[in-house]
């Protein structure tokens, strides 16, 4: 039973030094950030700290180096984003690009494409987003309706994405929409290459989140021209090329770490002194931790080996996201002291924060149902 | 893992563990013809280093064994023999051969006689004793771990058992042992509990797969309302449930098996062991659900399965023991983060 079993991250995968040379960078520019801010997680943007980041040669890590990148390992790059995510570092600038969006356009793009974007990735200087869902197409994504035709010299654009995490910053977006007919649901989808700051006729407008934060955004392409060399990989094949996108969407620490401020303000609370029971929990917490990263590890392993494990990362991301989840209740299951949003003490803070962050968790990057169907499909269900 | 010793261990217990041989086992009969192949294939040799008669392969892979002793069910103590032999080659004390088993020594006390070292008190639980040989444990004398080697025909033995039936015995020891059945450990194992709890976690994962496939196939070959079960989702999610919790108990315990003999066993077994633990309620109680009646009979094979990862949690140390471990060393530990226990606690260092 392949999909239970996975390998050990190879040896050496620790890689010491440079988690070191992480920490101390960390220590020195977010030693005032506080843990408010620490609790956005990923989802915390800055250009700034993006750029410093990739001086120190750690944005576009596993890029080539005649891209700009630094042709280093998955599990090294694994190193460098799970202490970001344990310091809680605002990193959703260059996260999106780093994470899926730099690898899509080295593996499928053109010359001119991988020369224009890829170095300035690696720089820090660009941020992405992911324009797939729309208002009939969640779970759905084969029900997507925007559509591109063919015209002189390019195409027009015309249809609505929503949920667009970081629109309004981003440089770029991927596309997904359609570029044909096809008598197979997954057939005549395209990926396209959009350039928001440049492009005319797109409209993008905030949608505010139930934590009264503006992250996502609707995104109407109205008649909008795109060029022709806006095509990335192949007309027809943006169904599998979005597929393939998605282990490495799926299995990062990022799905299992976005509680991870509160984890931290809830042990320094409980320092001092835990009973037995509250030892106990913590426990359970530490074991499910170890595990999960060393599945997501696993997960990085393989991806470095080029293999494509989709099924383990359905796997991390689904147990990743009832971990997440938990960690409000397992909190005030310990500690009794109420959440205050924005309140002085951090530990209360921090829980308001994420007591409101936490339903996103088993929705965004697939929901659990649909991982759910995947994992089943995986093993065998006729 | 897929190793000569693994497809040679995997033949023998699939041609060989029947469910008529653990119905009989549970019924009292020691399956001794399968002990014989089992010994005569080496594979309770695995774990000892080569120079001390074993064949060299690396303890990861050899502790893969239990695993496949538990995903088949095995009712002998093949996993215990492995420890045992590994555990008294450390202490440079001849292998007996036959069958092994071990038992936690926190029970026993030792007190130096003249030249021999009197050991008196009670050992719990012991697994397969009655079936066994020898009984090795691992107790202080003066501050250091001794292994000591115990010949079962010279004890007493109240039998017991678990809940699948499998011999658990309390046994009283009193007796001299001579140079020939105890020394000192020149480094520390971690202790029979800990490395008991190593070949339960591994042997979970094994019988977890087990129930997971044979849950598989029976939504698949199950038909209700007009199809097999496996089409309604809310079956489906229930074994995607199944697969995830038992993916997370292999990692588990194959990171505890990684780190056998390191400074990091002490933390990732506890997390083995907890992990493991409270996999097994979820994925008992989904399988039952998912086979309806008949996996709630004797006739169907699955309570083999179910029972042992239902007993497995309580040896070694619970899943409260093995958690309250490793919150104690989390909430105390000299690091300024938690997230630096973390990933200290699996980082691969020096032996220990
Ligand atoms: C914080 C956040 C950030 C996001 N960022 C982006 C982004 O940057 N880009 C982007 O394209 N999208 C983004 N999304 C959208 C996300 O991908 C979708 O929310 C997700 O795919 C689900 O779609 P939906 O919300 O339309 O829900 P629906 O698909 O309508 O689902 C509603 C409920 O029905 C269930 N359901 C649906 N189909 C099935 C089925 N077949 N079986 C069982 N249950 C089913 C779902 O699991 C869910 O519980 C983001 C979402 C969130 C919450």
């Amino acid at each position: 039973m392949t999909l239970t079993a996975f390998p050990p991250p190879p040896p050496g995968a620790d890689h010491d030094d440079l988690r070191q040379e992480v920490r101390a960078f960390l220590a020195e520019e977010l030693a005032d950030f506080p843990p408010e801010k620490r609790a956005k997680s990923w989802n915390g943007h800055s250009r700034d700290f993006s750029r410093k980041l990739a001086q120190r040669g750690w944005v576009g890590m596993t890029f080539p180096k005649e891209y700009g990148g630094h042709a280093r390992s998955a599990l090294e790059r694994y190193v460098v984003s799970e202490e970001l995510l344990a310091a809680g570092a605002p990193v959703i600038s260059h996260w999106i690009a780093d994470r899926q969006s730099g690898p899509l356009i080295l593996a499928k793009g053109t010359e001119e494409q991988k020369r224009a974007i890829v170095p300035r990735i690696a720089a820090g200087e660009l941020s992405f987003c992911i324009g797939m869902s729309e208002p009939d197409s969640g779970s759905d994504l084969a029900a997507t309706r925007t559509i591109a035709t063919e015209v002189e010299g390019g195409y027009r654009v015309n249809g609505t994405k929503v949920w667009t995490t970081y629109a309004h910053v981003a440089d770029y977006m991927i596309l997904f929409c359609r570029t044909g007919k096809s008598e197979d649901r997954h057939g005549g989808m395209s990926q396209l290459l959009v350039d928001l700051k440049t492009t005319k006729d797109i409209q993008i407008s905030p949608i505010i989140d139930m934590a009264g934060e503006h992250h996502f955004n609707q995104v109407i392409f109205d008649n909008t021209f795109l060029p022709a060399d806006a095509l990335l990989g192949e007309k027809g094949e943006g169904w599998s090329q979005v597929m393939s996108e998605l282990a490495f969407e799926r299995s990062g620490p990022e799905r299992f770490l976005s509680s991870f401020a509160l984890i931290e303000e809830m042990i320094r609370v409980l320092r001092q002194d835990a009973t037995e029971a509250q030892q106990a929990e913590i426990g359970r917490l530490a074991a499910h931790l170890m595990v999960l990263r060393q599945m997501s590890r696993s997960v990085a392993g393989m991806l470095n080996e080029g293999k494509n494990p989709a099924l383990q990362a359905a796997i991390v991301k689904d147990l990743g996201a009832l971990f997440e989840q938990d960690i409000p209740r397992l909190a005030r299951s310990l500690i009794s002291r109420p959440a205050v949003p924005g309140g002085r003490d951090s530990y209360a803070a921090v829980l308001a924060y994420t007591e409101l962050a936490v339903p996103s968790f088993s929705l965004r990057g697939g929901t659990r149902e649909i991982l759910r169907g995947i994992i089943a499909r995986g093993l065998g269900l006729r | 893992m897929e190793s000569m010793i693994f497809d040679m261990a995997e033949r023998l217990l699939r041609d060989h563990v029947t469910h008529r041989l653990r119905e009989d086992a549970a019924a009292g009969q020691c399956p001794d013809a399968l002990w014989t192949r089992i010994e005569e294939a080496g594979l309770h040799m695995a774990l000892v280093p080569e120079e001390a008669g074993g064949f060299g392969v690396p303890a990861a892979e050899a502790l893969g064994l239990a695993r496949i002793a538990g995903a088949h069910g095995l009712p002998l103590p093949l996993a215990e023999t492995l420890i045992a032999n590994a555990v008294l080659a450390r202490a440079g004390l001849t292998l007996p051969g036959g069958r092994l088993t071990i038992a936690e020594g926190a029970g026993l006390r030792l007190e130096r006689r003249g030249v021999a070292i009197h050991a008196s008190g009670q050992l719990t639980v012991v697994p397969f004793a009655r079936w066994a040989d020898r009984i090795v444990t691992i107790a202080a004398l003066d501050g250091t771990d001794h292994v000591l080697s115990l010949p079962v025909k010279d004890l007493t033995l109240t039998p017991g058992q678990d809940l699948a039936g499998m011999p658990r015995d309390e046994v009283a020891v009193d007796r001299d042992l001579t140079e020939a059945d105890a020394a000192a450990l020149p480094r520390s194992m971690g202790g029979m509990r800990g490395l008991g709890a190593l070949v339960r976690s591994l042997a979970t994962a094994g019988a977890m797969e087990t129930i997971l496939q044979m849950s598989v196939e029976y939504a698949n070959d199950r038909v209700q309302f007009g199809r097999p079960i496996g089409k309604f989702q809310a079956i489906q999610h229930s074994l995607a449930t199944m697969a995830g919790e038992t993916a997370a108990s292999r990692t588990a315990a194959e990171m505890a098996a990684d780190s056998y003999d390191t400074a990091a066993f002490a933390l990732t077994v506890a997390a083995a062991k907890s992990r493991a633990g409270e996999a097994a309620e979820t994925v008992g109680a989904l399988a039952h659900q998912i086979h309806g009646a008949i996996g709630y009979t004797q006739e169907h094979a699955l309570h083999h399965f179910t029972k042992r990862i239902w007993s497995w949690r309580d040896e070694f140390g619970t899943e409260l023991e093995w958690s309250t471990e490793l919150g104690r060393a989390a909430l105390s530990s000299p690091q300024d983060t938690f997230w630096q226990f973390i990933t200290d606690s699996t980082a691969q260092g020096a032996p220990a």
